[in-house]
């Protein structure tokens, strides 16, 4: 085996670990984040939402099914650096196409291995998120250190427009078509038009700069906000073509970002939390229903419910209906870990978001039914499964 | 109880020893316990780490600086002999008695660490439990093993156990360590596997 070149990883308050060359030589930044899971690197790396992230995977073994053409999330590698424990030597798997390490090679994305992933991510929990520079060509850490801390911030990074498609496309319902439904791309996953698809959806995928009548121009009988990377503080646009959505009572999902979208198109704040949730195991609260799903998540920002602080110190008032510009809006969903708003339900007008990734991939599929919830929503029915919100959608649609 | 080397092939109706643990191994999970230390302990705030004699001690001493390594941190490291505390001191003929020595800072109110090569009936922790009361009063203690081999005689478990081995109650566990042996190995002895 070829040895490998020596790299350094450099925090921005200067923690610097050493390591070997992973993927491509060369020099990398971002923003350090981890992700516990333990499968599903290759969907974590193609996840646009990673967009700017170096990812730390705590999982000591990484590239041991290799990397097949089934599995991407986008058509690229979207984060910034990785950083891998001991990366397998030889990848096994039936699916597998290629190795992960040449895939990292070819899209030119700089890795580091031999890192200790696991003192590099409670230093990440302790101390927040912040940005980190991987380096293969560099000896000098404070070199490093210096361009890390001139590297951008995550914090108003307005990346949608990077990420998303350049021109519209089609995603065609499996079997018979039930419904339309526009997708506004902010840093879609493929499994999201994938799911819809397999309830007789049609989705059609617009770009982030979309305006509301290219939605309506599709004919869709609702509307999707995707997931994506960035600050939602500076999401203007989207927020703007949200309040459009709600106004023409158009049923509206979001996931991820997408929820951010909604809950300041809403009226509410977002915030960067300490170091983020990333990972595949992760418990929320229906408080609908009282039960319990383990989740894949990955967002460094949340909504701000009111009197719930700028943090997870408080809890949401269980019941709590918060009335807004476009009627009452309840917490439906929270992160039992910390208290983090995950999913917002609008009362009085058809939308309803989550924080977390239904879609699932990778990650368990406990939280799949929410695209049937969706598809009621479209069919007329409230996000309950009651009628109301639906009636007056129906109304809303007739005047669009 | 006697335990020959594995690297000697050992002939037909010989006990068979088995390495758990090679060199690399005992290192790993040193280096395991000490994140999980580390991580339990809200960075090893105020904790002092106790060796129990014989291969307590350095292993107690390759802990504090796996955690000085990982978050540069200084964590006391001091030796608690427990000879003349054990319950059975009237019916075997006992070992030298060593020295306990303290950190200089003492244990009064810290977090104290017991470290110890095997966990096998709880004796061992419960004489050195007599042996921290006679030499100050600690916030609380918890205990660091590099092997649970299970058979416990007493209501003790440990905080942080490098390798739980199932054992039979005739096998017996033999750590060697380079600082006492020469070498880091685990090893399981006798038995009829």
């Amino acid at each position: 085996m070829v040895k490998r070149r020596s790299a350094i990883l450099v925090l921005e308050d200067g923690r610097t670990f050493h390591g070997e060359s992973y993927g491509s030589v060369g020099e990398t930044f971002g923003e350090a984040v981890f992700n516990t899971g333990m499968t599903g690197y290759q969907e974590t790396l193609t996840d646009p939402s990673y967009h700017r992230q170096v990812v730390v995977q705590t999982a000591p073994h990484i590239g041991n099914t290799g990397v097949n053409t089934e599995d991407d999330e986008s058509d690229r590698i979207w984060v910034a650096g990785y950083v891998v424990r001991d990366p397998a030597r030889i990848g096994s798997n039936w699916r597998a196409t290629g190795g992960l390490e040449d895939r990292l090679g070819v899209e030119g994305v700089v890795g580091i291995a031999g890192v200790d992933t696991r003192a590099l991510t409670r230093h990440l929990r302790e101390r927040g998120a912040m940005r980190v520079g991987i380096s293969s060509v560099e000896d000098d850490p404070r070199a490093l250190l210096e361009r890390v801390r001139q590297s951008p911030q995550m914090v108003g990074a307005d990346l949608s427009a990077e990420v998303s498609t350049a021109a519209p496309y089609v995603v065609e319902a499996e079997g018979e078509h039930r419904y339309t439904v526009a997708a506004l791309d902010l840093g879609i996953k493929r499994n999201v038009p994938r799911r819809l698809a397999a309830r007789g959806v049609t989705t059609h995928v617009l770009p982030a700069g979309s305006t509301i009548d290219d939605l309506l121009a599709t004919g869709a009988d609702a509307v999707f906000f995707s997931p994506g990377p960035g600050d939602p503080a500076t999401a203007d646009g989207p927020v703007a073509l949200a309040r459009e959505v709600l106004s023409r009572r158009i049923p509206l999902f979001g996931i991820c970002f997408g929820s951010q979208i909604l809950g300041r198109a809403l009226g509410f704040g977002t915030y960067k939390l300490g170091y983020g949730h990333r990972g595949i195991n992760q418990p929320v609260l229906d408080r609908a229903t009282g039960k319990v799903e383990v989740t894949s998540h990955n967002h460094g920002f949340a909504v701000a419910w009111p009197g719930h602080g700028d943090g997870p110190a408080g809890a949401v008032v269980p019941d709590q209906v918060i009335d807004t510009e476009f009627g009452g809006v309840r917490v439906s969903h929270v992160c039992l870990n910390d208290n983090v708003v995950e999913g917002l339900r609008a009362v009085d007008v058809p939308a309803f978001t989550v924080q977390y990734h239904p879609e699932a991939a990778a990650g368990p599929h406990d939280a799949d039914y929410l695209f049937d919830r969706f598809a009621e929503l479209i069919e007329g029915r409230g996000p309950d499964g009651q009628p109301g919100a639906g009636r007056n959608h129906s109304e809303g649609r007739t005047n669009a | 109880m006697a335990c020959p080397p594995a690297a000697h092939p050992s002939p037909e109706r010989q006990p068979s020893v088995k390495v758990i643990l090679a060199s690399a191994d005992v290192q790993r999970v040193v280096d395991r316990i000490a994140h999980q230390i580390l991580e339990k302990t809200q960075g090893a705030a105020d904790t002092v780490l106790l060796g129990i004699p014989t291969r307590g001690a350095p292993l107690a001493r390759r802990l504090a600086a796996r955690i000085s390594t990982f978050e540069d941190v200084d964590v006391p490291v001091g030796v608690l002999d427990i000879t003349l505390y054990r319950d059975d001191l009237r019916r075997h003929a006992t070992r030298a008695v060593g020295p306990t020595q303290l950190p200089p800072g003492g244990i009064d109110g810290k977090r104290v660490v017991l470290v110890d090569d095997v966990l096998f009936s709880g004796r061992t922790v419960r004489a050195a439990l007599d042996a921290l009361n006679d030499v100050g009063r600690p916030a609380s203690v918890q205990l660091a093993v590099l092997v649970d081999r299970g058979h416990r005689e007493l209501p003790i478990r440990a905080d942080y156990v490098g390798k739980n081995i199932p054992t039979a109650l005739a096998e017996s566990v033999k750590v060697t360590l380079v600082e006492t042996d020469g070498a880091d190995e685990v090893r399981l002895c006798g038995g009829t596997r």
